[in-house]
This record gives structure tokens, C-alpha cells and sequence, in this order.
């Protein structure tokens, strides 16, 4: 069992399934999509592809199993190979004597006037500028230096696999505790509940949101700017968040972002009225249907019942009802009164529902119906964010280590050969042998120069 | 439509990287060293012009007051990866020493610099940033990602080559024929090896980078949507190549054809999710 686990030949498998299941996913229209593509199919089609979940391949359960499988694969290939990787981390370099200095290019041996212990400083010197790790070693041959760095170079694969399951695991705790969901809010609408996404029914927030404005900016050739909703975030009738929220700029409130997703406009809109009685009094108002007001006299109570765009083809109209004491009226009052009056000369006598000045002595005026908004907000909590983010950057640290360090041993041999002092240089890396050649030359040139 | 300056530039950049892809081929057909540094001076005269040419292209958005990097669209994201891939391509011409790659690398930042000023469907006009772009982000998202897919373009260049070399069933004779002109075949499959490594952490880069922007943007650092799905795909081929070779030691011929399957998962992943919801309507109709 747990030689199965720990082979390479289950983690290749499994990155490739995985990698399948996805392009599958990409395929097969998912989720909401799914809807339209289903009534293509027959019914038994239907079914095995819902069995299967390939209407929901990414939550399914064999893709959650493909997943485990690879954590428990990577949990256990790297357990296996730790204590390895730690020997080469901790070990000592031990010199094998002249071995490593056999069939040495010519180039990497230099030949010095200096006597042996003086190069031997001389060349310590210069190691311990470069490596992190230099030891020296008297033998009978003569003077061993070695100079080390990057063994931390064999940690790096476990940080990567360890940020990988961070990663994972921040998945996990965002799909346990956290909620994705969806909201439309009118203009001057309150909202606290909101519609969790996948008809996974609704969620009551802590705390209420309120849309103040909603409202488009456009460049000059007409494309969207920004599309801006100002919200106010109100807890038993106090606010704790006042804000604008844009796409690309969320806005959190204990914990839960709210996103702009989308926006559209109320069927009806709000009428833009003006109350007048007799010459005195005048105000104007903005209402939707629906919505009462009190006479600015307090002689009744009015009420709009309806707002139309465009009512029996004759212009913006709202229809109104006043109740009082006395009396109860319902009259329509147009935008375009004055012309229809021009048109139709006696109009309001005729048609007295068309008359508005019905409730004496107050006479009403339609200046404009203005579209209300809505704005869509996507609302969400995931407190995995912060462990994803974690996760991500030890991924990034991982790969430097693994990736852009090699373990680099350099050994100089220091020898008496004649009256001369022969000095070998010789290296080995556990990767990037290029980069180690091009250290050496390096070396070496730093070794003629300050020799001369 | 008004031509700004910078298209103008970029049209002439397409042509000389055209010019130093023939340099490059006559070079490896004739093995003279001079026609090799002239298709070096004309490729690296090439990416200096592309460069002038984004950073006017940039500085002119600034101009028409709807300042942004030349990062937006698809115009400017084709023009973008053919700058990394001259880029990325200079800096292993002079690592390497070699000039044999030019004559596969070069020709794909041809075809996507003609690509976007030919095709009739891809606009070159500098456009006002739509909200869902305008974000911090974007530079360092769409840098990374590029960087990456211009490092595994590299890797599928020298994958190609490896495989042309391999067919060269008698090194010695053939001593004067293109394909001895190649590297070896060891320093090829390390060459494969680095740019897969440099693509692979780009690309890692990238997608964190776009998940941040995802959390900012559309609410959740990762939803599955098409492109982010096949840059995982790609990251998942690459990951197992890297651990083949790692584990498993696979050298040489093997590399050479992951480092070119990966380079069509990138492929698609770049252009090809666009067609994605083409699928689905055709297959709604």
C-alpha cells in the first residue's frame, strides 16, 4: 500500500487524469450551462452524465478523490524521500584524497611561485569570500580546501509540495466556512438576505445593505468607465460602513466582500413630481410606485399606484390616489397635460380621471420619470484567502530554492610539485553543471589575478 | 481610421524580424558566421524598434487621456509576446553562443506580430481600459503570463530541434548539413530543461498573480472559468514533465516531445479557449 503511494509513476498518473478531467470540465458545459445543453441529450444520456457529475466536474466527488489521491501521493513521496534529502543537507563533504582531481582540464590547475601554506591562506581567503562553508584540511599531499553552498538547494521540492497542500487546505476551509452568494439591490432599497449560488437557498447577513446611487461613467466613444454603487452598511438602524464599491474594488464589511457584478434598472423608475397649492406652496419629489406621502398641508394622504413610460401611447404618466378624511380620489397625471390640453381642448372636464388638479386646491405635475437602478453584488466570505495566499508564496519561494540554487562544492588542492606549488580547482553540483563551470572559470580567474 | 505612429513602427518590426529569420536560415544552410551576425544585428535593431514602438504606444495612450500599458487587448497582448519571445531569444543567443535556434524561434514572433497587424478581425486601435481591467494587476498579471509563455515558445523551438537532430543517423558523414550545424544534443536537452524551468515559474507567477486579481475582481480567487482551468492544464503537464525528469530521470527525446505538448497546451490556453464558447453554441444549435 504504501509502495503504491510513494511511486512517481502514480504521481505522473494522476497529473495527467487530473489534467484530463479538466479539459473535460472545459468540454462539457458546467453547472448553469449545463441547463441549455442538457435538452440536447436524451434523457438516459442525462442521467449517466449526472450519475458521473459531469455537469459539475470541478466539485464532483471523483475530482475531490483524484484530489486526496494526490495529496496523500505527495505526502508520503516526500516523507520517504526527507531523511535522504536531509543527510545531503547536513553532510560534510568529505575530500575522497586526489580523486577528484583526476583528469582535471588543464586549465583548472595552476601553477604558483609561492610557497604551499602561502597559497593555501591565499586561496582560503578567496573561498570564504565566496561560499558559506569553507574548511580546511592538512593530508600528507598536501593543503585540501573546500568551499560549499546552496545545500538548502535539497529542501526546496519539500517546501513546494508542503505549499502545495497549504494551498489545498485553504481550499478546504474556504469551501467549509465560507459562502459564495448573490444580491440585487434597487436604488434605495435595504437588503439583508442574500441567494447563495448553485440553488443552495438563502443566507441572512448580520448586519443590512443599503443602495444610495448606482451609476454608469462612460468614455467619450461611449465604452463603460466605471460602474459605481454606493452602499451603506447599516446594523439595527446604525451604519457601520458607508462606501463605494467599482469593479476591481470590492468592499468588505466583518469579514464579507461585497463585489460589483452587475446592474440593471426597475421596471417602473421613479416619477420626478412637483405638488403645488394655489400659488404658494411648491415641492418636488422623487417617488416610485408603491410609495405615500403626506400633503404637504396634511389635508391627506397620497399614494402612488402606478408608473408608466409611456401610458395608452400618450407620454409618461403616474397614476395617483389621495385619501382624506372627505375624500378618495385615483386621477392620472401626464408629462404632456398642456399638449393634450392643446390637442384636446376641455380634456380635464371631459375625462376627469385626466384632471391633475382633481384633489383641490392641489394641483400635481409629472417634470420626468427617471429609471431606477439596481446594482448586482456578488457577496462573499472565504477565510481560506489568507492560507492560499500563504501557500502561494512558499510555492514561489520553493522554486527558488529548487530551481535558481544548486548544491556547489568547490575543492582546491594545493601541492608542492618541484619548486613550484601546483594548485588543482575541481567542483561538483547537483544540477546546473553549466553554472558551475562558469563559477570555476570564475574562480580561477580571480585566482591568476590576485596571484600575479 | 487614423494610423498612429506606433503601428507603423510595429508593421516595419514585423518585416525585420521577418529579414532576420532569413538571415538566420541562410546562416545555419551555408554555416557562414556572417550572415549569422547580420541576422543578429537585424533581430536585436528589430527589438529595439519594438520596444519604441510599445513605449510610444504607451505614452500616446496617455495622450488621449485613457493612459494605460499596452496590455489591453488582444492586438496588444499578440505584439507583447512576441516582444518576450525576441527578448527571452536575444538573452539565450548570448548565453548560448549559438545561433541556430533563431531560425525556430524567430519566425513565431514573426507570425504573431503578422498575425495582429494582418488579421481583419483584431483591431490596432489604442482602446479605453473597460472597468473589469482597470486594476493594478493587470501589468504584472499579463507580464508574467507572457514571460512564461515566451520561455516554454523557446522550449518547444529547441524541442524541435532536438528531434531534427535526432534524425541525424550518421553525425560524422554529414558533417556538412544543417543538422550538424545544431547543438549538441546534450546541451539541447538541458537548453529544453532551463526555459521549461523559467516558463514553469513564470507561469506559476502568473496564475498567482491572476488569482489575486480574481479575488479583487470577480469575487473568487479561482472559479474554473475556461482560461484558468487551461492554465492549470498547462501547469500540470509541465509539473509532470519536471518530475519525470527529476524522479524518474527522462532525457533527450522524451523532453523534447513534452516540452512541444506543452507548448500546444499554451497554445490553447492563449487563443484556443477563445473558440470554447464557439463549441458550446454549436453545439446548442
Amino acid at each position: 500500500m504504501k509502495s503504491f503511494f510513494s511511486s512517481v509513476k502514480l504521481t505522473l498518473a494522476l497529473l495527467i487524469v487530473i489534467a484530463l478531467a479538466a479539459v473535460l470540465g472545459t468540454v462539457i458545459p458546467q453547472q448553469e450551462a449545463a441547463d441549455t445543453f442538457t435538452s440536447r441529450l436524451s434523457p438516459g444520456m442525462v442521467s449517466v452524465f449526472q450519475k458521473l457529475q459531469l455537469f459539475d466536474i470541478y466539485h464532483s466527488v471523483w475530482f475531490m478523490i483524484l484530489m486526496g489521491l494526490l495529496s496523500i501521493n505527495l505526502i508520503v513521496c516526500s516523507l520517504n524521500r526527507l531523511p535522504a534529502s536531509w543527510k545531503l543537507f547536513r553532510g560534510k563533504s568529505v575530500l575522497d584524497e586526489y580523486d577528484v582531481f583526476r583528469d582535471l582540464p588543464p586549465e583548472q590547475t595552476i601553477m604558483s611561485e609561492r610557497t604551499r601554506s602561502d597559497e593555501a591562506s591565499r586561496l582560503e581567503g578567496i573561498l570564504k569570500k565566496n561560499y558559506r562553508r569553507v574548511e580546511r584540511k592538512e593530508a600528507q599531499k598536501g593543503v585540501f580546501l573546500t568551499g560549499e553552498k546552496g545545500n538548502a538547494s535539497y529542501l526546496g521540492v519539500y517546501v513546494i509540495h508542503f505549499s502545495i497542500l497549504v494551498i489545498l487546505t485553504g481550499m478546504i476551509v474556504g469551501f467549509f466556512f465560507g459562502f459564495d452568494a448573490y444580491v440585487s439591490v434597487a436604488e434605495g432599497q435595504s437588503v439583508d438576505t442574500v441567494e447563495l449560488k448553485g440553488g443552495k437557498g438563502f443566507k441572512k447577513l448580520d448586519f443590512a445593505v443599503r443602495c444610495d446611487r448606482f451609476t454608469v461613467e462612460y468614455y467619450e466613444d461611449g465604452t463603460p468607465k466605471a460602474y459605481r454603487s454606493e452602499l451603506t452598511f447599516t446594523r439595527n438602524g446604525n451604519t457601520i460602513h458607508q462606501g463605494a464599491v467599482l469593479v476591481n474594488h470590492p468592499a468588505t464589511v466583518e469579514g464579507v466582500r461585497f463585489y460589483q457584478a452587475s446592474y440593471g434598472t426597475v421596471p417602473s423608475g421613479d416619477a420626478l413630481i412637483v405638488v403645488r397649492k394655489g400659488r404658494d406652496r411648491t415641492h418636488v419629489m422623487r417617488i416610485g410606485a408603491g410609495q405615500e406621502f403626506d400633503l404637504p398641508g396634511k389635508e391627506g394622504r397620497a399614494k402612488i399606484i402606478r408608473v408608466e413610460g409611456n401610458f395608452m401611447r400618450m407620454g409618461p404618466a403616474v397614476k395617483m390616489q389621495i385619501q382624506s378624511a372627505k375624500r378618495d380620489v385615483q386621477f392620472w397625471v401626464f408629462q404632456n397635460i398642456d399638449e393634450m390640453e392643446a390637442a384636446h381642448p376641455g380634456l380635464k372636464e371631459q375625462v376627469p380621471i385626466f384632471d391633475p388638479g382633481l384633489f383641490n386646491p392641489y394641483v400635481f405635475s409629472l417634470i420626468t420619470i427617471q429609471p431606477r437602478h439596481y446594482t448586482g453584488l456578488q457577496v462573499n466570505r472565504d477565510p481560506g484567502v489568507p492560507i492560499v495566499i500563504g501557500g502561494s508564496f512558499l510555492l514561489v519561494s520553493g522554486f527558488m530554492f529548487v530551481f535558481f540554487y544548486s548544491h556547489r562544492r568547490v575543492w582546491i588542492g594545493v601541492a608542492q610539485e618541484g619548486a613550484k606549488t601546483k594548485i588543482s580547482i575541481a567542483g561538483r553540483s547537483n544540477k546546473d553543471r553549466v553554472g558551475l563551470d562558469r563559477e570555476i572559470s570564475r574562480l580561477i580567474g580571480e585566482i591568476r589575478k590576485t596571484g600575479s | 481610421m487614423m494610423i498612429m505612429i506606433n503601428t507603423t513602427i510595429l508593421s516595419w518590426v514585423t518585416f525585420i524580424y521577418f529579414v532576420a529569420f532569413v538571415c538566420y536560415f541562410i546562416s545555419a544552410i551555408r554555416h557562414t558566421n556572417l550572415w549569422g551576425r547580420v541576422a543578429s544585428v537585424t533581430v536585436l535593431v528589430g527589438l529595439v524598434a519594438h520596444t519604441v514602438g510599445l513605449i510610444i504606444r504607451w505614452v500616446e495612450s496617455y495622450k488621449m487621456g485613457i493612459g494605460h500599458a499596452p496590455l489591453s487587448n488582444f492586438y496588444e497582448s499578440l505584439i507583447f509576446f512576441s516582444w518576450t519571445i525576441v527578448l527571452l531569444y536575444v538573452v539565450f543567443e548570448w548565453r548560448i553562443k549559438h545561433r541556430s535556434l533563431g531560425v525556430f524561434v524567430v519566425p513565431m514572433a514573426f507570425l504573431a506580430m503578422a498575425f495582429a497587424s494582418l488579421s481583419p478581425n483584431i483591431n490596432s486601435r489604442i482602446q479605453p481600459l473597460i472597468p473589469a481591467l482597470q486594476s493594478n494587476w493587470l501589468t504584472s498579471h499579463v507580464m508574467t503570463c507572457f514571460m512564461g509563455y515566451a520561455a516554454f515558445a523557446i522550449a518547444f523551438g529547441l524541442g524541435c530541434m532536438y528531434l531534427l537532430k535526432s534524425l541525424d543517423r550518421n553525425p560524422a558523414e554529414s558533417s556538412k548539413s544543417f543538422l550538424r550545424y545544431l547543438p549538441s544534443s546534450d546541451s539541447l536537452d538541458e537548453l529544453i530543461y532551463q526555459s521549461v524551468v523559467l516558463g514553469f515559474v513564470f507561469l506559476s507567477l502568473g496564475i498567482i498573480t491572476g488569482s489575486i486579481w480574481a479575488h479583487y475582481a470577480w469575487g473568487s480567487y479561482w472559479s474554473w472559468d475556461p482560461k484558468e482551468t487551461w492554465s492549470l492544464i498547462t501547469w500540470l503537464i509541465y509539473a509532470a514533465m519536471l518530475h519525470s525528469r527529476f524522479v524518474r530521470g527522462w532525457r533527450g527525446k522524451r523532453m523534447a516531445v513534452l516540452a512541444i505538448i506543452g507548448f500546444a497546451a499554451v497554445i490553447f490556453t492563449y487563443l484556443g479557449v477563445n473558440y470554447l464558447p464557439g463549441l458550446h453554441s454549436y453545439l446548442q444549435s
